[in-house]
């Protein structure tokens, strides 16, 4: 048994804490691989920024310009400083649900990303700066994930996690490899550059190695069954987190959002790659990011905002 | 000692001018010659050892404490927010156990009789009947809540939570300066300042034998289900906040993870057939006790203010209905209302048949004819406090103002008399405080938390606040005050040198 208020408050909290990693990690792979002025260079920093909802092609041509305003520019709702200071005001608001260790590395994040000197430190080296935010919001996971109970707040914390990350890690690769840009993404060096941005570069080349191809590279990220950024493993948590929310509920009032979850789940455990590739990726990218925010609404109407008329004590 | 009734009504006779013009201030760690006093030699000693670098490197250290905690209010600017800690002293201020049982002893008595005065005019209204205190003072006073009128109250606790301020005279004996009853904050700073001061002294603070007041959250909580209907075995506590812009909404969310209980706002909460519930994951949830810190105004939009957004459509009748327990009781502050302040030891008398242990400060009650002319002709040496504000609001420190001002003033006392008091202005006792690096003295005051549910528990500690500006008497936060950790001691055993 949780408030309403404070389990909507932890699952945003997830939201906005992965949101602001994988931008972070957009940035970095952007800057990194535009020091080089070639066309492939060109091509990864479309596609850093289409990833982070930049649709200005113009913004392409100026990369460190384009990464310092997602970074840190408090006016843009989308930037890593506003999800950080949001993540952290739902922090403060549920502050006794959350354990010390586990505020103070949120904490610790948000100041120095707001402090007078995060300008400086950017400009004096962004990749460090962006490393060091990326370190340090793998300490705040690592920090709830052993020091919170692993309970009701607990879940619904990471079916944030899982559910933006699903939705992030889809809508990269329908900007990689949808139908739209089927075959444009080819160059060694761009496919590495999406593999760094999904953080799987290092574990793609366990599984399928040196050997770098668009069809493995989406198989891996949308099937792999282990990897903790392919969609098959974030769908199978949250279908996890959310049946595991289903102990504390009326069967008859949850039932929506576990459906969903489990119908989900199961897609991703039981897609066909060559199915997938007759049809285009595109559709069942769509189909992918409408569930998720299909359980996005269901897991608020269920949990957080229900009619009190169907909730009144016997 | 100003304990008879006369406090009220004194200054009958031709107004003497107050006798010594400015005593010195009481000086918490030095006696009069400069000797360092007993309780503070070991930590005298242990300043003398560490150097400026050293000192301000502890002082560095314990603000970083604070912001990692989150222990911070938002100044808004026009670029950007920042967080900023309350100022916080490094220096611990200490006081001997001999001096805290006075101490003790008096703010229970206080809270003893101010809790029966509370059920009495909300109940059969004796002490009105025999004159003992005025019936339009209390019955008009604007924290008199008439709702409250005959409603049952356990143990008659009207007040849970009290927060007394109290301040040390030049004669060096402790003085109330005012009661608070309603939502009294601070508790979160004094355990906070603790953890601080356990890491920045470690040594002088083992061998200084300081009483321990870890236990403050799970006696707060105690005194709170002991305010449950015997009916309700497991009463489910829940702590109310205005919310996360509210300036102490730090301590709110703190006492409720120490205590182990919702925080909620009112929009957590819901009633329902005379019952209060709040909004869970899993549906309603009866809610048994609400320690709330939002005021009495804005806690039920039907019974108080219509436009408060703050609290619960329903809670009071629900209260009424004897289905949910308010916490501290709407309408205690009447007991701290500034006019009735000059009554409590009036009222100690009545109730208890006893002299109260804590005298008060001499105050003179513009409603009373003589009394007001005395103020108008001696405001440049009184403070005046207007009835109705607080936190160091409304307030004319005669000796420091301007003529136009001391003569708006007067002009407002004579407009409205009942919503003014006056008192000496009082030369609070100083503490050694770091000041930019150097050991400075400051001037502070106590206020010491005290606990009533079926029993009256007097936390042996305080949150001493400290007007950080030189020569400055004003301690409150919003006026540049800051606080500091205060050390309650067992024993005597520090006492050689």
């Amino acid at each position: 048994m949780m408030l309403a208020r404070v389990a909507d408050s932890l699952y945003w909290i997830g939201r906005y804490v992965e949101r602001a990693e994988h931008m972070c990690r957009l940035s970095d792979v952007m800057l990194n691989a535009t020091l080089d002025q070639t066309d492939a260079a060109a091509q990864v920093a479309r596609v850093a920024l289409s990833a982070a909802g930049n649709l200005d092609p113009a913004r392409a041509l100026s990369p460190y310009e384009a990464a310092m305003s997602l970074v840190l520019d408090r006016e843009d709702t989308s930037s890593i400083v506003s999800s950080l200071a949001r993540a952290r005001e739902n922090a403060r608001q549920v502050r006794d649900q959350i354990t010390t260790e586990t505020w103070e590395r949120l904490n610790l994040v948000f100041l120095r990303m707001t402090s007078a000197e995060a300008h400086k430190a950017f400009a004096g080296g962004s990749s460090v700066f962006l490393h060091d935010t990326i370190a340090d919001l793998h300490l705040f996971k690592g920090a709830a994930d052993a020091t919170m109970s692993h309970g009701e707040g607990w879940r619904f914390l990471l079916l944030g996690v899982h559910l933006e990350r699903a939705q992030l890690i889809a809508r990269l690769l329908e900007v990689c490899f949808g139908d739209a840009h089927r075959g444009a993404l080819s160059d060694h060096f761009a496919l590495t550059s999406v593999l760094r941005m999904s953080c799987a570069l290092e574990p793609y080349l366990r599984v399928y190695t040196a050997d770098i191809k668009p069809a493995f590279i989406l198989r891996f990220l949308l099937l792999d069954e282990d990897f903790p950024r392919s969609l098959r493993f974030s769908t199978a948590r949250i279908e996890e987190h959310m049946s595991g929310l289903a102990k504390y509920v009326a069967a008859s009032a949850q039932a929506n959002p576990e459906r969903l979850a489990g119908r989900l789940k199961a897609r991703l455990q039981y897609a066909d790659m060559d199915e997938l590739a007759a049809q285009g990726a595109s559709a069942f990218l769509a189909t992918i990011g409408d569930e998720c925010a299909a359980i996005h609404h269901a897991l608020h109407e269920t949990f957080v905002a229900y009619p009190l008329e169907l909730r009144l004590p016997a | 000692m100003e304990t008879s009734l006369a406090t009220a009504g004194r200054a009958d006779d031709g107004m003497t001018p107050d006798p010594d013009p400015a005593p010195a201030p009481y000086d918490e760690m030095r006696a009069a010659g400069g000797a360092v006093r007993p309780h503070y030699a070991a930590l005298a000693r242990r300043l003398a050892s560490l150097d400026a670098g050293e000192l301000a490197e502890r002082q560095r250290t314990l603000e970083r404490f604070f912001l990692l905690q989150g222990i911070t209010f938002t100044v808004y600017g026009a670029e950007s927010s920042t967080e900023r800690i309350i100022p916080t002293d490094l220096l611990p201020r200490i006081i001997p156990a001999d001096e805290w049982a006075r101490i003790e002893a008096g703010l229970t008595q206080r809270l003893r009789a101010l809790n029966m005065f509370l059920a009495d005019i909300y109940g059969e209204q004796h002490i009105l009947m025999d004159g003992v205190a005025p019936r339009e003072l209390v019955l008009c006073a604007p924290s008199y809540r008439r709702e409250m009128q005959n409603l049952y109250v356990p143990h008659q606790a009207y007040a849970n939570v009290c927060g007394s301020d109290l301040i040390r005279q030049p004669n060096g004996e402790f003085a109330v300066l005012e009661d608070n009853l309603r939502v009294p904050s601070g508790v979160s700073y004094m355990l906070a300042n603790r953890e601080a001061s356990k890491r920045t002294f470690p040594g002088t603070f083992r061998g200084a034998g300081v009483r321990s007041i870890d236990r403050y959250p799970d006696l707060l909580l105690s005194t709170l289900n002991s305010m449950a209907a015997e009916w309700r075995p497991n009463p489910q506590v829940v702590v109310l906040t205005p919310g996360v812009y509210n300036s102490a909404y730090y301590e709110h969310a703190y006492l409720a993870r120490l205590m182990g209980v919702p925080l909620v706002e009112g929009r957590d909460l819901v009633a329902h057939e005379n019952m209060i519930y709040m909004r869970t994951t899993t549906g309603l949830r009866r809610v048994d006790i609400i320690y709330r810190r939002v005021d009495d105004d804005f806690i039920d939009p039907l019974t108080f203010l219509r436009d408060s957004s703050l609290g619960v459509a329903g809670l009071f009748n629900a209260y009424r209905a004897g289905n949910v327990v308010i916490c501290n009781a709407p309408g205690t502050g009447v007991a701290d209302d500034k006019a009735v302040y000059a009554y409590v030891p009036a009222i100690i008398r009545y109730y208890l048949g006893e002299d109260a242990i804590l005298p008060n400060i001499e105050t003179y009650l513009c409603r009373e004819p003589t009394q007001m002319s005395h103020v108008l002709a001696n405001l440049d040496k009184l403070v005046v406090k207007a009835v109705g504000a607080s936190g160091g609001y409304g307030m004319l420190v005669g000796p420091h103002a301007t003529r136009a001002q001391r003569e708006a003033f007067a002009d407002a006392i004579r407009a409205d008399p009942d919503n003014y008091i006056a008192q000496p202005t009082i030369q609070l006792s100083t503490a050694p405080c770091l000041i930019d690096g150097e050991t400075d003295a400051r001037h502070v005051d106590l206020r010491p938390f005290i606990l009533s549910g079926e029993k009256i528990v007097v936390t042996p500690g305080a949150l001493t606040r400290v007007a950080l500006r030189k020569g400055s008497l004003v301690v409150n936060s919003s006026q540049g005050g800051g606080s500091k950790d205060t050390w309650v001691l067992a024993d005597q055993k520090e006492s050689q040198p």
